[in-house]
């Protein structure tokens, strides 16, 4: 019934296996790792699947030790929990004498047990099985139950639909306020009444409303005069009003208006910098005197921080080698999940307060739970900071980028293989994809990449113009003179209402003719749960193929961060019909400067997709591009 | 009371005049031991004994670790933790550290033993390497720019030659010169404008306005061939010897 059944140390060596088959199953046991276990994610039931394969697994923290089973995912096999636990047990009883640098040396006999402790496992299953089969006793058969609890199961069927008419009656209005409400801000409602009450000290308006219709009626008995003219409308589109109309050129006022950023360029050249390092400007740039007072006052602030966080890591480091001397000899105490509790309900409201999502701050505590449990405990250590310290850690790995990003080496490799480098943006409205993608593209084009703006908002007024204006600042910033007559950014529009996806196509195909080095798609923003948009959104990804799938995200949202993400990456995965369909790839986190130290959306974002916050936006100018830093986060997360 | 404050003194005279002297010595001694001890095994744990084993998962860490602490051959997969053991060569001990190769792990572990590093072997799958050169570059590069790892000497260990399809040591050099200078040339204006921080500064390599060469950089860079699972880790084993010496 089992194929494969390993014990392996969390190091990675197997300790002792047991193969029926005479299969490989190494790669089906790392993307368990990979996919599981270095994810934070091993509190969702403790298993995993891989094509017909299904891996059950149980973490050992006494030990170090990870227990897996592999079988064939067609049968169900209910005894695993209990044979999992049992085999620990068994591997416990019989190994845990040996000291820690051993463990690793000898070699494990461990057969004998094993098909002890499965024997028994499958036995006690099958005779689960047959039980139900045995004939009832009358105490045991429902008439037995039937005059007395008949009744009390009546009485709580009505309860339940009481309960339940309650809430039908509940629930519309609440589904009804919530999305008229956020439009309606206190503001809004201020105004109003402001204008009500206007209205009523103030009859003079109603007379003068009064007698509009009077003076229309004037005009329209000229207008009888007259006879019935042609309406006009006001640049309508007649071939005189073209050269009005037509905005493909720059207006020369218009660029020396423009020009006036100058100072933002060169600032952005190289990689994308590290969160906490402020932009240093360059010498020459003429910035108010306090200003760089301020900023070398910070650089001194963070300087002494981090050499006071480094004094403090020696600090510990010597007294943890210190106190390690004593751990041997005062005996240790493992913890249980009952010890843990408390403590880990502290962090779940503290990480909460932090603004990460509370279902994934549960899912966090639960998995920490997971690697602490059963671990030994010194005698120094108490169990809020051991608590703190693997949360910690966890939050680490879960920020830690699974994968390389680069995307400026990525560019070149595509730009020797002569293709474009193509990134979409997507994201609900009002996030910010725009103003990301213009910052984006600044950055590129101070690392000498030309880029071609694909406008895809094709629906939303003014994205389009949105997106010329910016072309045309940035290309005022980087005149092509300086660029060896290259024309730094483009734009590739096709107006409004038409497929965004073949708007995408033409653009990249007519980036690849004119040997233009990146394409950025911009997208209309869409609501995570309007089907049409992300079928049309699936479609645009599916069609074109780009390199980079970017997910432009505010830092401000809290709970709707969970339910953004995982529509938007499950309708990716659905509407596409490819086999392996492409879904987010990155994280764009904008307006990172409103926030202070509630930074925990990044924590919710890059839990659920597992992907890299690969930019983050902190300001309004071109230049507030940065990087995450992993520590700078964490730190202010655990504050 | 007189009489009992009289006995006090008389009894505290007895004591003064045939005082031992023995305890107060042992006791000396024992606490100069202590200090001592503590002083040395602080000197050892501060001072740079490791050898770390990095590289990029899959490339054969583990494998190479449990040759040369265990002296055998085990299945592996991809580590969660480092794994840490005595390297013994004749009366000559040091620490091997085998630090995880995934990306989420390896960083936070690397910064845990980067100080005590004395070498670093970096493990390169001589078959995957053209593939993922990018990859195996980016790691590199951070490691070699690492202002903690510039004493440290550094092998570059081209594993699996018992595969047919394994590139050649001098093919990898060339492939990772190539591709280093790549990758400096994506990371160099970040590297500058990071000046304000002395001690984690990263360190431009090589020379600049030529193109990146090994020989170029403040690290000691070596190559070697070898395969894990033939045990043809010779050259791994005299170049550990060689620094332990």
């Amino acid at each position: 019934m089992l194929d494969f059944v390993v014990i392996f140390t969390k190091g990675g060596v197997v300790l002792w296996n047991s193969n029926e088959s005479g299969k490989n199953y190494a790669s089906c046991i790392n993307s368990l790792i990979r996919g599981v276990i270095l994810e934070e994610r091993n509190t969702e039931s403790k298993y995993f699947e891989e094509d017909h394969l299904a891996v059950q697994f149980k973490l050992d923290n006494e030990l170090d030790v990870v227990y897996a089973a592999v079988f064939q995912k067609v049968i169900k096999l209910n005894y695993l929990d209990n044979f999992l636990a049992d085999m620990q047990s068994a591997f416990q009883e019989k190994f845990s004498g040996i000291a820690a640098q051993e463990r690793l040396a000898i070699d494990y006999e461990f057969e004998q047990e094993f098909r002890m402790v499965l024997s028994a496992a499958e036995e006690a299953s099958a005779k689960q099985g047959k039980a139900p089969k045995a004939m009832r006793s009358y105490n045991e058969s429902q008439k037995s139950k039937k005059t007395v609890a008949s009744m009390m199961h009546d009485d709580k069927k009505a309860t339940n639909t009481t309960e339940k008419r309650v809430n039908i009656q509940e629930s519309p209005p609440a589904s009804k306020s919530q999305p008229a409400s956020p439009p309606r801000t206190n503001e809004d409602i201020i105004q109003e009444n402001r204008r009500k009450l206007r209205e009523k000290l103030t009859p003079t308006k109603k007379a003068a409303v009064d007698v509009k219709p009077t003076k229309q009626s004037a005009t329209d008995r000229e207008k009888e005069k007259a006879g019935k003219k042609p309406r006009v409308w006001d640049l309508g589109g007649n071939s005189k009003d073209a050269v009005l109309l037509d905005r493909s050129k720059d207006a020369p006022e218009d660029v020396q208006l423009q020009s006036i950023n100058n100072e933002l360029v060169g600032t952005m050249q190289g990689r994308i910098r590290d969160l906490d390092v402020e932009s240093d400007s360059d010498g020459a740039d003429s910035e108010a005197s306090d200003d760089s007072e301020q900023e070398e006052k910070q650089q001194q602030q963070q300087h002494q921080r981090r050499t006071q966080q480094q004094q403090r890591n020696q600090r510990k480091a010597k007294s943890g080698g210190l106190l390690s001397y004593f751990k041997g000899i005062v005996g240790a105490k493992t913890m249980t999940l009952n010890d843990l509790q408390p403590a880990l309900e502290k962090m779940r409201d503290h990480l909460i307060s932090k603004n990460v999502a509370s279902e994934i701050a549960a899912k966090l505590c639960d998995s920490v739970a997971t690697s602490l449990d059963g671990k030994q405990m010194g005698t120094f250590d108490s169990i809020a900071n051991m608590v703190k310290e693997a949360l910690t850690q966890s939050l680490v790995r879960i920020l830690s980028p699974k994968r390389r990003i680069d995307i400026i080496r990525d560019a070149l490799e595509s730009k020797r293989n002569g293709r474009p480098y193509t990134i979409i943006f997507c994201g609900v409205n009002g996030v910010g994809k725009s103003t990301n993608l213009a910052k984006i593209c600044f950055w590129l084009i101070e690392n000498d990449f030309n880029v071609l703006i694909a406008a895809c908002d094709t629906f939303r007024a003014g994205a389009v113009e949105q997106l010329r204006t910016h072309t045309r600042h940035l290309n005022a910033l980087h005149p092509a003179e300086k660029h060896k007559q290259r024309t730094m950014v483009q734009l590739y529009e096709k107006g409004y209402g038409k497929d965004a996806a073949g708007i995408a196509m033409e653009a990249i195909k007519y980036a690849h003719d004119t040997k233009v080095d990146v394409v950025l798609v911009d997208t209309a923003g869409r609501m995570q749960d309007n089907e049409p948009l992300m079928r049309s959104l699936s479609k645009l990804i599916k069609v074109n193929n780009p390199d980079l799938v970017l997910f432009v995200g505010e830092a401000l949202v809290g709970n709707e961060a969970v339910d953004q993400l995982v529509k938007f990456n499950q309708s990716l995965a659905d509407y596409s019909s490819n086999e392996n369909p492409h879904i987010i790839d990155g994280i764009v986190l904008t307006k990172f400067d409103t926030i202070d130290d509630k930074v925990g959306a990044a924590i919710s974002m890059t839990y659920i997709t597992g992907q890299p916050i690969v930019f983050v936006g902190t300001g309004q100018t071109y230049a507030d591009l940065k990087a995450i830093n992993v520590n700078a986060v964490v730190n202010s997360l655990m504050k | 009371m007189d009489k009992l404050n009289e006995n006090v003194r008389e009894k505290k005279e007895i004591k003064l005049d045939n005082i031992d002297v023995t305890p107060i010595l042992a006791a000396l001694i024992i606490g100069f031991l202590v200090v001592a001890i503590f002083v040395i095994l602080r000197r050892r744990s501060t001072g740079r004994r490791d050898f770390l084993l990095t590289g990029l998962t899959e490339a054969g860490k583990s494998a190479i670790f449990m040759q040369l602490v265990h002296n055998k051959f085990s299945e592996t997969f991809t580590s969660i933790k480092e794994n840490v053991g005595e390297y013994r060569s004749g009366h000559v001990a040091g620490r091997l550290v085998d630090i995880p190769g995934h990306y989420r792990v390896r960083d936070k572990c690397f910064e845990l033993y980067k100080r005590n590093a004395k070498g670093i072997i970096f493990v390169v799958d001589s078959v995957t390497v053209q593939k993922d050169i990018r990859d195996v570059a980016d790691t590199l590069y951070t490691i070699l720019a690492d202002s903690a790892t510039q004493p440290c000497s550094v092998l570059i260990l081209c594993n699996k030659q018992d595969l047919t399809a394994a590139k050649s040591s001098q093919v990898i050099k060339s492939l990772l010169e190539k591709e280093l200078n790549t990758v400096r040339d994506t990371r160099s204006r970040k590297l500058q404008s990071v000046g304000d921080d002395e001690v984690n500064k990263p360190i431009t390599l090589g020379k600049m306005g030529r193109d990146f060469e090994f020989a170029h950089i403040t690290q000691n860079v070596q190559f070697f061939e070898s395969s894990a699972k033939d045990k043809q880790l010779s050259d791994l084993t005299d170049w550990i010897d060689r620094m332990l010496y």
